[in-house]
């Protein structure tokens, strides 16, 4: 029974961690869990990529490790309804694991929707960052491209740093020949707009909120994670101009 | 105010909205919450352009923008009983330094050694200032019945 409980609880640690949800949000999830389905002395250490808990007096051990985090938000919101409905008694232990299935099973967005998305996201922070209608119109095909790039990468099982690297240099290299058809465009504008997709901010700004909440541990993860992410785009860019330059003459 | 200054500050509200909603899509966030991540990204922008207007620096502008983002985030956490998550990490997404982060690298690749300080400290500030405004809303306590009804909320403290 509890070697069951503690496993559901893990998995929804797990869960939410590789989806994108916060480390203090794990940890506060997995402990009302574990309170609600009366796992035993529940302890639990959660990091931005590993998960450590003990049960029963530190007999029973059970170790997570999340390598890579994919943002799924919504797999997020169904294991918060979970344990949620735990604490409420309207779910067991059979309704949790059954639940817990189906919040993993959760389809991503179709591969249709997220390139429209990234191509008007793109197109949409060109203009907010000041870009007028070529530099939107470059970043909308920009961002386009790089998000079928990344997505054909994703499937051949690619690192991440290739990835982000490539996705870069492709975004940047577009931009550089749109603006050899059109010498106007201001290419800093469109290249960050198609950028925004891969840029860390996100990974930045929660890695200073860990500090903010004391754990450092989990901070630096996020932190070390978002300085390698812009070094790879900025090689990626730096890539781009050097080519650019020795093939097609172009200035940065 | 002018009405070309109005119908500027809407047209940039509007596309806001499309921007965060266009990543809570690429972050797979439910249907049923599209709209309030892309208001809550859309107000926080709107702050943040109104207070660089009047003369704030980014990093402040970003602190104040930050404060009616993350409230809105809350009460649409509250009102949806959706973890607060998914309306603060699409609607921070315009204040993010995305492009602090890129002229940072830029310039420490292209070896303009002061101007990669500048901008990198810049970034830093306005994370820094985000992640301040975040950790400030969310820590205000809510009347009782309201903090019951968002139960697994924002918990600042261990």
């Amino acid at each position: 029974m509890d070697d069951r409980a503690l496993n559901l609880v893990m998995e929804a640690g797990k869960t939410m961690l590789a989806n994108g949800g916060e480390v203090f949000r794990a940890q506060d999830t997995m402990d009302i869990m574990a309170r609600s389905l009366g796992v035993e002395d529940f302890n639990v250490y959660v990091l931005t990529n590993g998960i450590f808990a003990s049960a029963q007096g530190g007999t029973v051990n059970a170790v997570r490790h999340i390598p890579s985090v994919s943002i799924h938000l919504g797999r997020v919101e169904a294991v918060n309804a979970i344990s949620r409905d735990l604490a409420a008694g309207r779910l067991d232990l059979d309704g949790a694991e059954a639940a817990l299935a189906a919040a993993v099973a959760l389809p991503p967005t179709r591969f249709a929707a997220r390139l429209l998305s990234a191509a008007v996201g793109s197109g949409c922070f060109a203009f907010l960052f000041g870009g007028g209608g070529p530099e939107i119109c470059m970043a909308l095909m920009a961002g386009f491209a790089e998000s079928v790039l990344t997505h054909l990468i994703r499937l051949s099982g690619s690192s991440r740093i290739f990835s982000d690297i490539l996705a870069a240099w492709l975004c940047t290299t577009l931009v550089l020949l749109g603006r050899m058809a059109l010498p106007g465009l201001d290419a800093n504008t469109a290249i960050i707009g198609a950028l925004m997709v891969l840029t860390p901010g996100v990974a930045l700004t929660m890695g200073i909120r860990d500090f903010i909440n004391a754990d450092y541990l989990s901070g630096t993860i996020r932190l070390f994670d978002a300085v390698l992410v812009a070094g790879c785009l900025a090689c990626g860019v730096a890539l781009a101009y050097l080519l650019a330059n020795v093939l097609l003459g172009v200035v940065p | 105010m002018t009405l070309q200054e109005f119908a500027s500050l809407v047209i940039q509200f509007v596309v806001a909205m499309i921007a965060t909603i266009c990543f809570s899509i690429s972050f797979q966030v439910p249907r049923r919450h599209y709209l309030a991540c892309g208001e809550t990204g859309a107000v926080g922008w709107l702050v943040y352009i109104v207070c660089t207007a009047a003369g704030l620096s980014a990093p402040v502008a970003t602190l104040v923008a930050a404060l009616p983002l993350t409230a809105c985030s809350r009460l649409f956490a509250i009102r949806h009983k959706a973890p607060i998550t998914l309306f603060l990490l699409c609607g921070i997404f315009p204040l993010v330094p995305g492009a602090g982060i890129y002229y940072t690298a830029y310039y420490f690749l292209q070896n303009a050694q002061s101007l990669c300080l500048d901008k990198g400290v810049e970034t830093l500030k306005i994370a820094v200032a985000l992640a301040l405004g975040i950790a400030l809303v969310c820590s205000l306590p809510l009347p009782k019945q309201i903090s019951l009804r968002q139960y697994n909320g924002p918990k600042q403290s261990r």
